[in-house]
């Protein structure tokens, strides 16, 4: 029994949901133009301008090497909704499609993927992560795998459940005896009824990508620089909060706000 | 505050045994009216062992484990459980006398033989005493003997080592390993728990006067952000291992003296002498006037006058070439430079050579120390400005050494001490002497440095022995075998409890039993 | 009788049969990926060891001759499988103490962090939830909905630096680091359960929301309860379950919680050795941690399930 079966019982705040997408629009608009738009290279450096201030020649103001810090979130904003999109839709993908195969099959196949999945549970996802992330530090794609081979368990658990009660009811029954095809029923009878709790999970699962990115820089495991990326701008940035609060809280800011954006579409509920 | 010891609770349930390591049996403990107050020392050095040899250095700093000899801030000797020596005149046995009446922590006598053991140990181990060339080893009446292959000047100054520490025959278990540190130190150990936490306390039957200081916490904080709030917060009373910017600020709060000492330690770029790159001076030296030291310096160590000169900081005396021009940033003269090597810019602005391969470069780097990938992220963006285009990689402590045995290194930013014994030679002798090391040059011999560095090491006259440090020093400030960066300073927050801190610039020893309460 | 014991342990018991598997696939992976993983074992394990001033290839090579890394991987992989089984975790590669008894010693601070964080996140976050629950629509449940995706949208090493700030430096009321006393364990525990309670305040206002609307309170309150005894009586009972069941869920997210709340503020613990393990390629004690941690997740999850079943006794009857 989830929190997600609750969820559905009564209407989602529709004004949240709105919030959330505007912040979410926001956010993109800033992280697909911005960098088009802002003419500074984000890793161009002045180091007799560390930590300037806003002003004229930073907008808002630059970090500890003088970079341009509207440049770098610009495009920290881009690469960290990419990575996170990347993450979160090979995790989607994987989870969706053995959570189905499993409530579909049963047998060997659904008790042998569950098993796995447990398994991958009760691992500490950090420790998967951390695991991938040593065979190629500091580079995209093993950063995206990791986090993606510790998140597919949630899609899995899920569409696994959800695909199993689909299963049972009299109606997909009724056309499973009727001979309707395996691609007809999925497409008509199951994937309407997952979707929306799949993009709910997705929306979380953005936001808990954004953060573990954040969190596995502040254990000085990030992507090589001069590479701007939100988490790792964060944990860059922590101990200059007493000179320059502005800009060392900016980063923090909009992981925040990237985070939020995602909680509130996906409703705010409990995952 | 009287505080309740949490790990007793913690593993109740769990049946601790008690940890090896704590030496109890030792009379004399004081009765009566106990001084409670406990001075805490924080630093980010996690415990690695407990053995000497290998990551052992905790111990010897906090009075724990000591050395037959140690240096003072000059790097000078100074007796510790060798309350003298001597050496013959060909400079090949050394003699060195015991104190009389020393006692092992758990109350057994420091014998010879004992001391002989532990060295023993030490030289079969990778430590600073294993590259001296010694014959023989033995113990005769008070006196350890060691015989040389070959004169070897700095042979005090490894032995005050850490690795060379002393600990006692009931230390060692029966396969060799140690299984309690039992030293002869002003303080015994209470408790390990590794890595993170070491309790000791006085020994009441040191050689030495008796300190003020009865209790004294190690505490780990890997967090740099911790280990200022630890300050600030009063909850320690010495906080080592402070970030540039933290200083600043813990210099703003009245609560707090910020000491820093100049050290021996320097940020270095290494370059493989072999790759396509820096095999030619020129190439080496372009790269060296590529960089803005003095930038970083202030923007990333908030101390301009860290920027590096030349490889050796002033505090190392023979070693530091006076009169060099502070370093310049010559982008043209750097370009013109590489131009004369026969690199010439590309259509993307990145230099290219006869046959058309780009100035690609990896710099190696790790986070142990937390300036360094701040420092590789601005040498790669100044390098970038002559055209050469560095990819920086953050890896482990473990990388450079093992990419340099490997021979696939290109760059490497490292800290590296020069202080490993007290004096620099023993740490230039091993990084320069036959080609390189790990943690020195790479794919670089120089027959003039090799000659100077074997004459200062088989001992010579004082001045003699500064005119060859000063040759060598030109030497590799002339042929950038390395290249400089940044000197080192060591910060410490000390709080308002106690005084008479001295910051012992090896970083050897915190020097406890100089320290006072000061009094309310 | 007996039936009914049978109904109660069988669940038990599979959990038991999943923890042994679970374990001997954790360990397995452990060490074929370690194994897998590019860079000198014996040089990281140097690194550790000798401390990152002595590494060089003599500490390198004088490590990889005293531990046998040499060995056939396969014989490496079936020495440890049988030690297992004899509870022999073998002997940390970095600091050369048994595994077990290093385990041991942090299994004993991270059990108090958790059982210290887990009450205090209940304490935190279900009467918040409760409360959202009862008055949902209206400003304590919009209120405590804003905090929770806050509290959620701050990393957690973020969320304990504020702490650490506020509490520490600026009000001097606990110290921020260390762990000699009660004092130092408040400011890890707090941030792990603040964490925590953004989840459980929600699963506990969707649950009492749910339980508000449906018919058993509905009849209880026109049976005459007062709104109070109805709520206390037959509400939080029913309202409890979910919570329990997602309570079991959140083990894994505290598991995460500690990994990253050890290292902030250096607690000694499980997640805190891990961490340092893979780093330090120290493959026993990424082994045993690891083991400790899943077996720990499984067992939980069966507390959980024991729970459930006694508040439930419907559900064990429905599985059997």
């Amino acid at each position: 029994m989830s929190g997600l079966a609750f969820g559905r019982r009564h209407a989602a705040l529709p004004r949240a949901r709105l919030a959330g997408a505007v912040l979410l629009l926001l956010l993109l608009g800033f992280g697909l133009l911005g960098p088009w738009l802002i003419e500074a290279d984000p890793a161009r450096q002045d180091l007799t301008a560390s930590l300037a201030p806003p002003g004229a020649r930073f907008l808002l103001g630059a970090d500890h090497l003088g970079r341009s810090m509207l440049a770098r979130l610009a495009h920290a904003v881009r690469l960290s909704f990419l990575l996170s999109g990347l993450t979160v839709a090979a995790a989607g993908l994987l989870g969706t499609v053995l959570g189905l195969l499993a409530a579909w099959e049963g047998g060997w196949l659904d008790r042998g993927l569950s098993l796995l999945a447990d398994t991958v549970l009760a691992l500490p996802g950090l420790l998967l992560v951390l695991l991938v992330i040593a065979f190629a530090p500091g580079q995209i794609l093993p950063l995206a795998c990791g986090i993606a081979l510790a998140l597919w368990v949630e899609f899995f658990r899920v569409t696994r459940a959800q695909a199993r009660s689909l299963l049972a009811r009299p109606h997909v029954e009724a056309a499973r005896l009727l001979g309707f095809g395996r691609a007809y029923i999925l497409r008509h009878l199951i994937l309407p009824e997952l979707a929306p709790i799949l993009l709910t999970l997705a929306g979380f699962g953005i936001g808990g990508v954004i953060l573990t990115i954040a969190t596995l820089s502040f254990i000085s495991i990030g992507l090589r620089p001069p590479t701007a990326e939100l988490g790792g701008m964060t944990s860059e940035m922590l101990p200059y909060l007493a000179e320059a609060p502005f800009q060392a809280l900016l980063p923090s800011l909009f992981v925040a706000l990237a985070v939020l954006a995602c909680h509130l579409l996906a409703g705010g509920r409990p995952r | 505050m009287r505080r309740r010891r949490l790990p007793a609770l913690a593993a109740a349930c769990l049946a601790p045994t008690p940890r090896p390591g704590v030496a109890q049996a030792v009379t004399g403990a004081a009765a009566g009216a106990v001084d409670e107050r406990v001075l805490r020392i924080v630093a980010p050095v996690e415990i690695g062992g407990l053995d000497p040899a290998r990551g052992g250095f905790i111990f010897t700093r906090m009075g724990v484990v000591e050395t037959l000899l140690a240096a003072d801030a000059e790097g000078r000797p100074v007796p510790v459980l060798a309350e003298r020596w001597s050496v013959d005149a060909a400079g090949l046995e050394w003699r060195f006398t015991l104190r009389p009446g020393l006692r092992f922590h758990d109350g057994s006598a420091v014998t010879p033989e004992a001391a002989v053991a532990s060295l023993r140990r030490a030289l079969a181990d990778a430590t600073a005493l294993a590259r001296a060339p010694l014959a023989a080893l033995d113990a005769t009446g008070r006196d350890v003997v060691i015989r040389l292959a070959r004169p070897f000047s700095i042979l005090l100054a490894v032995l005050a080592n850490y690795g060379s520490g002393i600990l006692a025959p009931a230390a060692y278990d029966a396969a060799g390993h140690v299984q309690a540190v039992i030293g002869t130190g002003p303080y015994r150990v209470v408790s390990i728990t590794a890595p993170m936490r070491l309790e000791v306390e006085r020994f009441e039957s040191w050689w030495g006067p008796r300190p003020e200081i009865t209790r004294a916490v190690y505490l780990v904080a890997g967090q740099g952000e911790a280990r200022a709030a630890m300050a600030e917060s009063g909850q320690a009373d010495l906080v080592f291992g402070l970030h540039p910017v933290t200083m600043a600020r813990l210099r703003r709060n009245p609560a707090l003296e910020v000491r820093t000492v100049a050290i021996p330690r320097t940020r270095i770029l290494k370059l493989n002498l072999a790759s396509a790159f820096f095999g030619s001076l020129p190439e080496r030296q372009a790269l060296d006037l590529a960089i803005d030291r003095q930038g970083i310096a202030a923007a990333l160590l908030r101390n301009p006058a860290l920027a590096a000169t030349q490889l050796l900081p002033p505090m190392t005396g023979d070693w530091h070439l006076a009169d060099l021009p502070p370093p310049g940033r010559d982008l043209p003269r750097a370009r013109a430079l590489l131009a004369s090597a026969g690199w010439t810019p590309g259509s993307d602005g990145i230099l290219r050579d006869r046959q058309g391969r780009r100035f690609r470069v990896v710099l190696t780097t790790y986070s142990t120390w937390p300036e360094l990938p701040a420092i590789a992220t601005a040498l790669q963006a100044q390098f970038r400005e002559i055209g050469v285009d560095v990819d920086v990689s953050i890896g482990n402590t473990s990388d450079i050494p093992r990419l340099h045995r490997d021979g696939t290194l290109e760059l490497g930013l490292m800290s590296r001490n020069y202080a490993l014994v007290p004096d620099p030679l023993g740490t230039i002798l091993t990084d320069f002497a036959q080609g390189g090391s790990d943690w020195g040059a790479m794919n670089w011999t120089d027959p003039q440095l090799a000659a100077a560095l074997a004459r200062l090491e088989a001992a010579a006259a004082p001045e003699e022995r500064r005119a060859l440090a000063q040759r060598a020093s030109a030497i590799l400030h002339e042929q950038l075998p390395v290249i400089p960066i940044a000197w080192s300073e060591l910060a410490v927050a000390i709080g308002r409890r106690v005084a008479h801190v001295a910051i012992d610039p090896f970083e050897t020893s915190y020097r406890l039993p100089d320290m006072r309460w000061r009094e309310p | 009788m007996r039936r009914n014991a049978w109904r109660v342990l069988r669940p038990l018991l599979s959990r038991l049969g999943q923890a042994g598997l679970v374990a001997l696939l954790v360990g397995c992976i452990g060490f074929a990926l370690m194994h897998a993983l590019p860079g000198d074992q014996a040089f990281r394990l140097a690194a550790e060891r000798y401390g990152p001033d002595m590494v060089d290839a003599r500490a390198a090579a004088a490590m990889r001759a005293e531990l046998g890394l040499d060995r056939p991987l396969a014989v490496q992989l079936l020495e440890w499988l049988g030690r297992v089984l004899r509870l022999d975790l073998g002997r940390s590669l970095v600091t050369g103490e048994p595994v077990i008894e290093e385990l041991r010693v942090q299994i004993g601070y991270t059990a108090l962090l958790a059982g210290t964080a887990l009450p205090l996140s209940a304490l935190i976050g279900l009467p918040l939830g409760i409360v959202a629950g009862l008055w949902r629509g209206r400003w304590p449940d919009h209120a405590v909905l804003g905090l929770s995706v806050l509290l959620r949208a701050v990393p957690a090493y973020a969320l304990g630096l504020a702490l650490m700030v506020l509490l520490s430096v600026r009000l001097r009321w606990l110290p921020p680091g260390g762990f000699e006393g009660w004092a130092e364990l408040v400011l890890p525990s707090l941030t792990l359960a603040l964490g925590l309670a953004a989840v459980s305040s929600r699963v506990a206002r969707e649950s009492v929301a749910a339980v508000a609307a449906s018919p058993v309170l509905v009849f209880a309150r026109w049976k005459g309860l007062s709104e109070r005894d109805a709520v206390r009586r037959h509400g939080l009972r029913n309202a409890a379950i979910p919570v329990l069941a997602v309570l079991g869920l959140q083990l894994i997210g505290l598991v995460e919680g500690i990994l990253i709340v050890e290292t902030l503020f250096g607690w000694p613990g499980i997640g805190h050795a891990l961490v340092h393990a893979i780093f330090a390629r120290d493959v026993p004690l990424v082994q045993g941690s690891a083991l400790i941690m899943g077996l720990g997740v499984v067992l939980l999850n069966a507390a959980v399930d024991f729970a459930c079943l006694l508040i439930d006794p419907r559900r064990g009857r429905q599985e059997a």
